[in-house]
């Protein structure tokens, strides 16, 4: 049981840049590196969390697990088998086994098809299924997701932003997969539709015991849904841990901004605008332009430490290192 | 329909005053009631909230005050809206001016709000021409450049050339915020001001609203989804479910001791501290759809203390203590 079923080491996808006509741009500015050596691993029954911001790099990174874009480099194992993108039957086999719930529910469904075709969908054998043994795992499918049968025959613009969800979900859990990955899938939805979806993916995985990639922007929904976390900033994890020990002891000062300038019943009323956020920076440390703590050896790029509890991407918790540079210096 | 109700005298000494607010959205064949009876006040230097999900009536309500509500398809078939004491919804001569200096408004969406042809500079010396047209070029320069300065954009003159379309998200929500201060406008709406942006970002916004709002001490009326933004930076708090104000009162006190049982679900739909707490206690069911509303109180197919009174009669907001108010028959 404790063994990941999903591990993905120094993933990285780089997508081409737009050129202006007569521009030769060298080698290396053709190139944009959306997700930067990724690693992180899930085990069956977990929830990750993958909390960034816009261009983040947070949907390419779900896109990439099941297979829509072929990433440059990568280290994928999926209950212990290598993945090999130029593979089709590995591809196949990633997409058996991961099912995705995209954003935009208007967006991912066919609006000329009936809810019932559009689970179906889910199912990578339906023709070899007798229409009565369709029709059963269609309906279990719905009842899982808390879906009432009147709706299978209806089309996706008769239904509300909620039921448009349950309906993605449907689909996937139909294939039997074993992990989902939700991008952002509630963050389209009113408050007390959220919540309800939130309830019914909590009982789901204790139902199914699957596994959930949890990407959203939202920290208070990350909190509450996730077993461990990772922060994602311009295409790399700055640091990764347990969702308690990143929220109460946030180490890297990227995650700490996060965490302050996050609302809650119970925030402080002050917030220090302090320093100003900059671009994210292409050599060395990438949160540097933006970060409070930035000192000399921020230049470099920093390797990832591992502090027991948390992965940490940030120069602050290498002492030796620090030591020799002197103290943190003022921006 | 009754025709609205003509100019009333002693519209209050709140700087904006709504009473019986009711407004029609009228198609070739159904009538919509957006806004049924919506009474909101505002006074000097007080911060707002109205907060809904979607179909509420809270953005209505923000287009309804400010006067850019299309009529048609909507029309406005009773109440009266009050600013300094004045009736400006039936106001036709363009005498009293109040947009611009006395209410301003900034929108959601900061890219459809500015206009894509104009340079930053050029939208800017247009907001201050209305508001004050006999200043001089030298002048004006010097006001516009204040301005960005105080939204704490670094690279004024930078900004200041570039289009719209060329800035972060952010950045444009900061241009808008500029663009209102020059006016210094009395009464400030909000209409979902941080939506859509990141949240190191939807924070400095935030703080940057109510520094300057402590500067030129105006009033603020925030329009949000967001109770924990709504929680953060308001006085007092209209909640709105249906086209109603079903409950109100100082923030605070709505949030610790909620009386209608849509506040309460509401409030517990926010998702607050770790998983292994529990599941979020809401009751299924989504906001109705106009079109179809439920009999009696709309809100009875989702309430759980739900009576018999609920599901026949309409129950009307009424005064409780310490300034709260409430529509539900569970307080009667």
């Amino acid at each position: 049981m404790n063994e990941p079923i999903l591990e993905v080491e120094n993933l990285t996808v780089q997508f081409k840049k737009k050129t202006k006509l007569f521009q030769s741009a060298g080698d290396e500015d053709k190139w944009k590196r959306v997700l930067d050596s990724i690693s992180f691993s899930i085990k069956q029954g977990e929830t990750f969390g993958i909390v960034g911001e816009t261009g983040s790099g947070k949907t390419t990174l779900a896109r990439t697990l099941v297979g829509i874009y072929r990433p440059k480099e990568y280290r994928i194992k999926l209950n212990g088998k290598q993945i090999d993108f130029r593979k089709r039957e590995d591809i196949l086999l990633l997409r058996k086994n991961i099912g995705i719930v995209f954003q935009d529910p208007v967006g991912s469904l066919n609006p000329r098809v009936t809810v019932s075709e559009i689970i179906s969908e889910g199912l990578p054998d339906q023709q070899r299924l007798t229409d009565e043994q369709l029709g059963k795992k269609i309906k279990e499918a719905s009842e899982l997701v808390e879906l009432p049968e009147s709706k299978l025959e209806a089309y996706p613009t008769e239904l509300s932003g909620g039921e448009k969800q349950r309906v993605s979900l449907a689909r996937t859990l139909i294939g039997g997969k074993k992990i989902l990955v939700l991008d952002e899938p509630t963050s389209s939805l009113d408050v007390s539709i959220q919540a309800q979806i939130l309830n019914l993916l909590i009982g789901l995985k204790n139902e199914l015991s699957i596994s959930y990639i949890f990407i959203t922007h939202d920290l208070n929904v990350i909190k509450f849904m996730c077993d461990r976390v990772a922060v994602l900033y311009y295409g790399q994890i700055l640091e990764q841990g347990n969702t308690h020990e990143i929220f109460e002891r946030p180490r890297h000062p990227y995650t700490a901004d996060l965490i302050g300038a996050n609302l809650s019943f119970t925030s402080s009323s002050e917030f220090s605008v302090a320093h100003e956020s900059g671009e994210p920076s292409r050599e060395g440390c990438i949160y540097q332009n933006s970060c409070g703590k930035r000192y000399t050896a921020c230049e470099k790029s920093p390797p990832i430490f591992d502090l027991g509890k948390s992965l940490v991407k940030c120069w602050l918790y290498d002492y030796a290192e620090k030591s020799r540079a002197g103290s943190p210096r003022e921006k | 329909m009754s025709a609205p109700t003509s100019h009333r005298d002693n519209l209050g000494t709140n700087l904006l005053e709504v009473r019986d607010l009711t407004v029609n959205f009228e198609t070739v064949d159904r009538i919509v009631e957006v806004l049924k009876d919506v009474s909101i006040r505002v006074g000097r230097e007080e911060v707002v909230g109205v907060v809904g999900e979607s179909g509420s009536g809270k953005s209505t309500l923000a287009q309804t005050v400010i006067g850019v509500l299309d009529t048609p398809p909507a029309r406005i078939t009773k109440g009266t809206v009050g600013f300094e004491g004045k009736e400006i919804l039936q106001r036709s001569d363009k005498k009293i001016n109040f947009r611009g200096k006395g209410i301003n408004m900034i929108f959601q969406e900061p890219l459809t709000s500015l206009n894509p042809v104009y340079s930053v500079h050029d939208q800017m010396e247009e907001a201050v021409n209305i508001g004050e047209p006999k200043m001089e070029k030298k002048e004006k320069e010097t006001v516009i450049r204040k301005s960005l300065r105080e939204v704490m954009i670094r690279d004024v003159e930078g900004v200041l050339n570039v289009y719209p379309h060329q800035l972060s998200g952010g950045m444009r929500q900061r241009v808008s915020i500029a663009m209102v201060l020059v006016q210094k406008p009395k009464l400030l709406i909000l209409d979902e001001p941080t939506t859509g942006l990141d949240l190191i970002v939807q924070r400095k916004i935030i703080s940057l609203i109510l520094n300057l709002k402590k500067e030129i001490l105006s009033s603020i009326l925030l329009i949000t989804h967001d109770l924990e933004v709504a929680a953060y930076m308001c006085d007092r708090v209209y909640v709105m479910y249906a086209g109603r104000v079903v409950e109100s009162g100082n923030m605070k006190e709505v949030l610790q001791r909620p009386l209608h049982p849509y506040t309460t679900m509401l409030k517990n739909s926010v998702p607050e501290g770790y998983a292994k707490e529990g599941s979020l206690k809401v009751s299924s069911g989504a906001p109705p759809d106009l079109r179809h509303l439920p009999s009696g109180c709309a809100f009875h197919p989702r309430c759980q203390s739900a009576k018999d009174e609920c599901r026949s009669k309409i129950p009307e907001l009424k005064a409780k203590k310490d300034g709260r108010e409430v529509a539900c028959w569970l307080y009667e």
